[in-house]
């Protein structure tokens, strides 16, 4: 090796130490894009903390349990908000893909408040408490939903293929916009079916 | 006699009075609800704000995250039973939700101040040590370079020139 060689050599090391000794410097003045991909989990689990045993043929007055639960990986602390519905088979359900949410009026609400990375989950006890079965219809008046009475007021047609008054008990997660200051539907939803045909 | 012919005017009114009165109840009850839960909604929304800049400050905001999920609680149960026309008890919940949040408003305040106040500290200190750093090793570079360089060359002049036979 002659002189010019070992000048390049110096060189190249004392770059490469400069700017192992600037990078902390640039880090908190250069942002870095990326992060991952930002989303929120929905889920809905059973009785049993587990995605098994669903309620499915409900029967009148009788409790049943499920979790509703949110994961959070917004990159921050998000302000989340979840309405629970309730349908039969024809009425509409949330669009996911263009971001509607369904125009059916919220029962029960849940509001929380979810730090990056992690996780935020509420039991919903709820129960049929008046039922009304005519020819081939059925008439859900009132349920109860972690101990609070609503009236419902919702009809069903009978399921010859499936043999069954057949609703839809679902949940939709919505979070705060902080610029748009209001709720917007983050285009998740998750629900559970339910044979209201025993009494 | 007089007494007599005034009661049924009386009882005209009372009966008025009573129709009128409790729907005149409801209204405003339904209406103060309605303000209760606007002003519990703006505290919790406004906390959740000051909670965010503290968060991107560095700070640790678990607690009041905490005490801000107590308050969402609250302003869900006081919009339901809004929803259920229950406006007394939809009026109590955002009531106790707005003190729940004014509370942690100011406390978010004070931890939002004292993370800026960190993350200004943290910044000063990376950035001078990153300067110096930086400093240093070129310095050192410019130095090392020089006293190998001089080394080098008195090596090179300490060296004996020799001639070797060619012998061939």
């Amino acid at each position: 090796m002659n002189l010019e060689d070992y000048r390049t050599l110096f060189a190249v090391v004392g770059l490469v130490l400069t700017l192992i000794a600037a990078v902390p410097m640039l880090s908190m003045v250069v942002a870095f894009p990326g992060g991952g991909e930002r989303f929120s989990e929905f889920w809905v689990l059973g009785p049993n903390h587990m995605a098994e045993d669903y309620p499915f043929n409900a029967i009148v007055n009788e409790i049943y349990r499920v979790f509703v639960g949110v994961g959070n990986h917004m990159g921050r602390s998000t302000y989340y908000m979840v309405y629970v519905k309730l349908r039969n088979q024809t009425q509409p359900l949330p669009d996911a893909s263009s971001s509607e949410p369904s125009p059916l009026p919220p029962i029960y609400e849940f509001r929380a408040f979810v730090e990056d990375s992690a996780t935020w989950e509420a039991p919903l006890n709820f129960s049929f408490l008046e039922v009304s079965h005519f020819e081939n219809s059925c008439l859900v008046r009132r349920m109860s939903i972690n101990d609070v009475i609503f009236s419902v007021d919702s009809s069903s047609r009978w399921d010859s293929e499936n043999n069954g008054f057949y609703y839809q008990l679902f949940f939709e997660l919505w979070l705060y916009d902080v610029k748009l200051r209001s709720f917007q539907f983050h285009a998740r939803f998750v629900g559970i079916w339910l044979n209201v045909t025993g009494s | 006699m007089t007494a007599c012919r005034s009661f049924p005017i009386f009882a005209l009114l009372f009966a008025l009075a009573l129709s009128i009165f409790p729907l005149e109840v409801c209204a405003a009850d339904a209406g103060e609800a309605a303000l209760a839960i606007e002003r519990a909604e703006e505290i919790v929304v406004s906390c959740y704000q000051v909670v965010l800049e503290a968060e991107s400050a560095g700070g640790d905001v678990s607690s009041l995250l905490a005490r801000l999920n107590e308050a969402g609680g609250l302003l869900a149960q006081a919009h339901i039973l809004y929803r259920l026309e229950d406006f007394d008890g939809a009026a109590r919940f955002a009531d106790v939700c707005s003190q729940i949040g004014e509370e942690v408003r100011v406390e978010a305040y004070g931890f939002r101040s004292l993370a800026v106040e960190k993350a200004v500290q943290r910044f000063r200190w990376t950035m001078i040590g990153s300067i110096l750093s930086v400093i240093i090793i070129i310095v050192a570079s410019f130095l090392g370079w020089h006293i190998f360089k001089s080394r080098y060359c008195r090596r090179i002049l300490r060296m004996n020139p020799e001639v070797i036979s060619d012998e061939s």
